[in-house]
């Protein structure tokens, strides 16, 4: 967001230097501050990864040091798992032309909705997410325990409001407090005994997040969100993915404000 | 005779040895030479000689990577790269951070690059005077290097200005070849079918062959033409499969054409109205919006892998019952389609997860029954907007899909991604059914034609391809951007193709005729959205520079000199005109503009995330 203001070069380590030295080079004029440290966060993991496979190759061949080759070994070695890339010309122009050889399959009709064999489909999940209010569970047949539950999130259509020039669809219904972040949520399993209120989530919600009693009429489906995106810190996740999220400035419960900020913008 | 053989797809090119092309430590000398004797021509086949040095450098620098001739390569490099044309600086910052053969392999890109010919355009006259040059003995390695590395297109008639080169060049694989263009094109739209229409009080004579009521045709365009002679340019109407018609498209489609007649009639002197909607909160997490046809539904990708649905209209989102609601209902009642329906959980917006990276694309379908959204985790998931699940997961791209669309009658949908491949797929195949590869770099925007038949990509090698979907064949490659294409547009009648790069500008394509007719210049930042009215007199874009911009879409087109020449060369003198054909520009408050859609009565919708610096 902001542009990379540059800390002045006697407060950065050498090493920030040459990272911001290397955004540089590659044409990147605009970030936050915090890339540099994330990108030597990274360099770091990887050299380190890089070194040890190294040792482990080394050791194995019995020499008494490490040396390039098996340095080469292990990027090689490593290459192949983490940064894959796409197949090359050759091959996609080869499966292209048998694949385009095929001529069109025909379209059956009245078929009802077209979709591939069961098997490759979601349709038939075994997991159900569950909803927040206390209903009597029912299981649709298909569901096993146990019941994947992680910190709750209360999905509800406060934000992002569209700017809609119809007044109902402004926020002033829903202002039902904020949302908990939906991602960086850590994956836990618990076993389905107790139904944890919203509130009462295993994320450490900024302070400015306020417990609003939900009015249950205005959501709509309160989901629990089993994500697999990782994000690295509670912080990041709340700044920057989070799209429901409401300005933490707003840690006054003063609801009225919300229709001001909308005219400020 | 011909310069150099065909650019086949070679499998063994890319493992073949090197062919000692020259000495490396002679390479400064070759292109100082050949730089020489450009500089020193006459001025009329100066400009289109040097196109030359760019192709050349990087070639030639590749080749001293790729042979690890480090130091020959960065000296090379030094020298030389401050003399490109500047539109090139994103590749040369690239190039100069491969400095060894390792970097290289990681790099599709540059590989592709070094094992294609890249394509010049060249007069006549200018290439004898080239060749004669390069044979000269002295000069055998570099014209050995030359015919290595590039295929000269040659045409007969005058040498091209600057400005006309400029015009088109920029991607990274050089020009199209002219033949790459000629190839012809059913650019035409299909007819429409006939429908029942029920008679209303005031159209008491019914209808004519069409189906249509006679009174409601006030745009002169062909939408269905009124004619019962097949269009030459039109596709036969069976040429791909395409799903019938069921009852509730049909009935779609009176409403549609009820909307047509209330449609109001742009032109310079009648604007469009904007209604922009705004993503609040979205800390630069939106990163894909479509909207339906009837402009009902909104939906947003977001980089926390969420799609999110809202109901434009006041009319709220319902799912399906379970299972168990749905064996208590009535089924004989007649409105046995709403009471299917769960009032309890209706709300203006529902959230789709299933994804597990952000959703780069989405496409509803032309019948609202169902979404597409494509996703960094490289799948494409069809959701329900029924019971608002996800039905299918498409695996194939293994990497990032950047954008996806369903095709305007629905069944087939195109993906495109960071395997710089396009793949076309149909609901109900779990594999893609064609598979559209040549681009050098990532495929950024796919798009179909209103008639189904061709699909277009736009790509970060800053070409857009356009295929035939029926058997996968590229018929045009349009080059003339300098950065990567974000955006495409086809106009309503077929006929022509807008797009939108980095660099700024709207590039206007005829695709019969495979040329560039127009420019549009006047945004500051990438155009990421372009749409055209419903019957093609404005063309919308939109900007990361927060505006929105109307063009003058029927000016733009009009007198155009396509004559025999133009068609045989591809050159056609671009008039200056964008400040005449811009019409109108639009600000937002620090929101980049990333959807544009014109609702069937010619009212604008844009959405976009508002930004604060």
């Amino acid at each position: 967001m902001e542009s990379g203001k540059m800390a002045s070069p006697k407060s950065m380590p050498k090493d920030a230097q040459m990272m911001a030295q290397i955004l540089k080079d590659m044409g990147i004029t605009e970030y936050e501050p915090r890339v540099i440290n994330q990108m030597l966060e990274f360099a770091f993991r990887y050299v380190t990864t890089i070194l040890d496979d190294a040792k482990i190759y080394s050791s194995h061949a019995k020499k008494a040091t490490v040396d390039a080759d098996d340095v080469r070994l292990a990027i090689q070695c490593r290459a192949d798992q983490s940064f894959t890339s796409p197949p090359p010309r050759d091959f996609l122009l080869d499966i292209a032309r048998q694949r385009n050889q095929t001529p069109l399959p025909l379209i059956k009709p009245y078929s009802g909705p077209r979709l591939p064999p069961d098997r490759y489909c979601l349709t038939a999940p075994n997991y159900r997410l569950k909803s927040l209010q206390k209903k009597a569970s029912t299981s649709a047949g298909r569901i096993t325990v146990p019941r994947l539950s992680v910190g709750s999130v209360t999905s509800r259509p406060s934000t992002p409001t569209l700017g809609t020039p119809t007044p109902q669809t402004m926020s002033v219904s829903t202002k039902v407090g904020t949302p908990m972040s939906l991602t960086g949520q850590r994956f836990t399993v618990q076993m389905p005994a107790s139904q944890s209120p919203a509130v009462k989530a295993s994320i450490p919600a900024t302070s400015a997040v306020q417990n609003v009693l939900i009015n249950p009429s205005l959501i709509g489906s309160k989901n629990i969100l089993i994500t697999t995106n990782m994000v690295s810190s509670q912080n990041t996740a709340n700044e920057s993915s989070n799209a429901l999220k409401r300005k933490r400035e707003d840690d006054d419960d003063d609801d009225d404000d919300d229709d001001d900020d909308y005219d400020n913008l | 005779g011909s310069v150099a053989v065909e650019d086949q797809p070679d499998v063994s090119a890319v493992l073949s040895a090197y062919n000692q092309q020259g000495d490396p430590t002679m390479y400064e000398e070759y292109y100082s030479g050949l730089k020489h004797f450009i500089e020193c021509s006459l001025d009329c086949h100066r400009a289109e000689l040097s196109q030359l040095f760019y192709p050349l450098f990087v070639h030639m620098y590749l080749e001293l990577v790729y042979n690890q001739h480090e130091n020959e390569a960065k000296s090379f490099f030094e020298k030389f790269h401050g003399d490109q044309e500047c539109y090139y600086q994103d590749d040369l910052r690239v190039l100069s951070s491969l400095t060894k053969k390792e970097h290289m392999k990681g790099n599709e890109t540059m590989l592709d690059f070094r094992t294609s010919k890249f394509v010049l355009r060249i007069s006549r006259d200018s290439y004898q005077l080239l060749k004669r040059h390069l044979q000269e003995k002295q000069n055998n390695q570099i014209w050995n290097i030359v015919q290595e590395h590039l295929y000269i297109d040659i045409f007969d008639g005058m040498p091209r200005s600057k400005q006309q080169i400029d015009a088109m060049v920029g991607s990274l694989a050089g020009e199209a070849k002219r033949e790459a263009n000629k190839s012809k094109v059913f650019f035409g739209l299909l007819k429409e079918p006939e429908i029942e229409v029920p008679l209303d009080d005031e159209d008491e004579e019914g209808e004519n062959e069409e189906g249509k009521p006679k009174k409601k045709k006030p745009k002169k365009d062909s939408i269905g033409s009124k004619s019962k002679k097949q269009d030459p340019n039109a596709p036969p109407q069976n040429r791909i499969p395409l799903p019938e018609l069921k009852d509730s498209d049909k009935l779609d489609k009176i409403m549609n054409m009820k909307e047509t007649t209330k449609r109001v009639r742009l032109g310079p002197d009648c604007l469009p109205s904007i209604c922009f909607y705004t993503f609040l909160n979205a800390y630069q997490g939106l990163t894909a919006v479509d909207v339906t046809d009837d402009s009902s539904l909104i939906a947003g990708g977001f980089a926390d892998s969420t799609v999110r649905v809202w109901s434009v209209t006041p009319k709220k989102l319902r799912s399906v019952k379970q299972a168990s609601d749905l064996s208590l209902i009535d089924k004989e009642s007649d409105d046995v389609l709403e009471r299917i329906m769960d009032e309890k959980t209706a709300s203006e917006l529902k959230i789709l997860y299933g994804h597990s990276g952000p959703v780069y694309g989405a496409s509803f379908s032309p019948d609202r029954n169902y979404l597409l959204s494509s996703s960094e985790d490289g799948t494409v998931r069809l959701w329900s907007l029924q019971t608002f699940t996800c039905l299918v997961g498409y695996k194939g791209h293994n990497y990032p899909v950047w954008d996806t669309q369903f095709s305007p009658y629905g069944y087939y949908f195109v993906s495109g991604g960071h395997d710089r491949v396009a793949r076309l797929w149909a609901t109900d195949h779990y594999q893609p059914l064609r598979i559209f590869a040549g681009h050098l770099a990532d495929v950024n925007c796919t798009r179909f034609h209103p008639n189904s038949n061709y699909v277009a990509t736009g790509s970060a090698d800053r070409t857009v391809r356009l295929w035939d979907v029926l058997n996968g064949n590229c018929v045009r490659i349009f080059t003339g951007h300098k950065g990567p294409i974000h955006s495409l547009t086809f106009s309503p009648n077929g006929r022509f193709l807008a797009t939108g790069a980095t660099d700024g500008r709207v590039l206007l394509w005829d695709i019969g005729h495979g040329l560039m007719v127009g420019e549009l210049k006047g945004h500051t930042d990438t155009v990421c959205s372009l749409r055209f009215s419903r019957d093609g007199e404005i063309l919308a874009s939109g900007s990361m520079d927060n505006t929105v911009r109307l063009w003058d879409a029927v000016k733009a087109f009009e007198d155009l000199e396509t004559d025999d020449f133009t068609t045989a060369t591809g050159h056609i003198n671009l008039p200056e005109n964008s400040q005449e054909l811009l019409l109108g520009t639009y600000m937002t408050k620090s929101t980049p503009v990333v959807h544009l859609h014109f609702t069937r009565r010619n009212l604008v919708l844009a959405a976009g995330a508002y930004s604060p610096q």
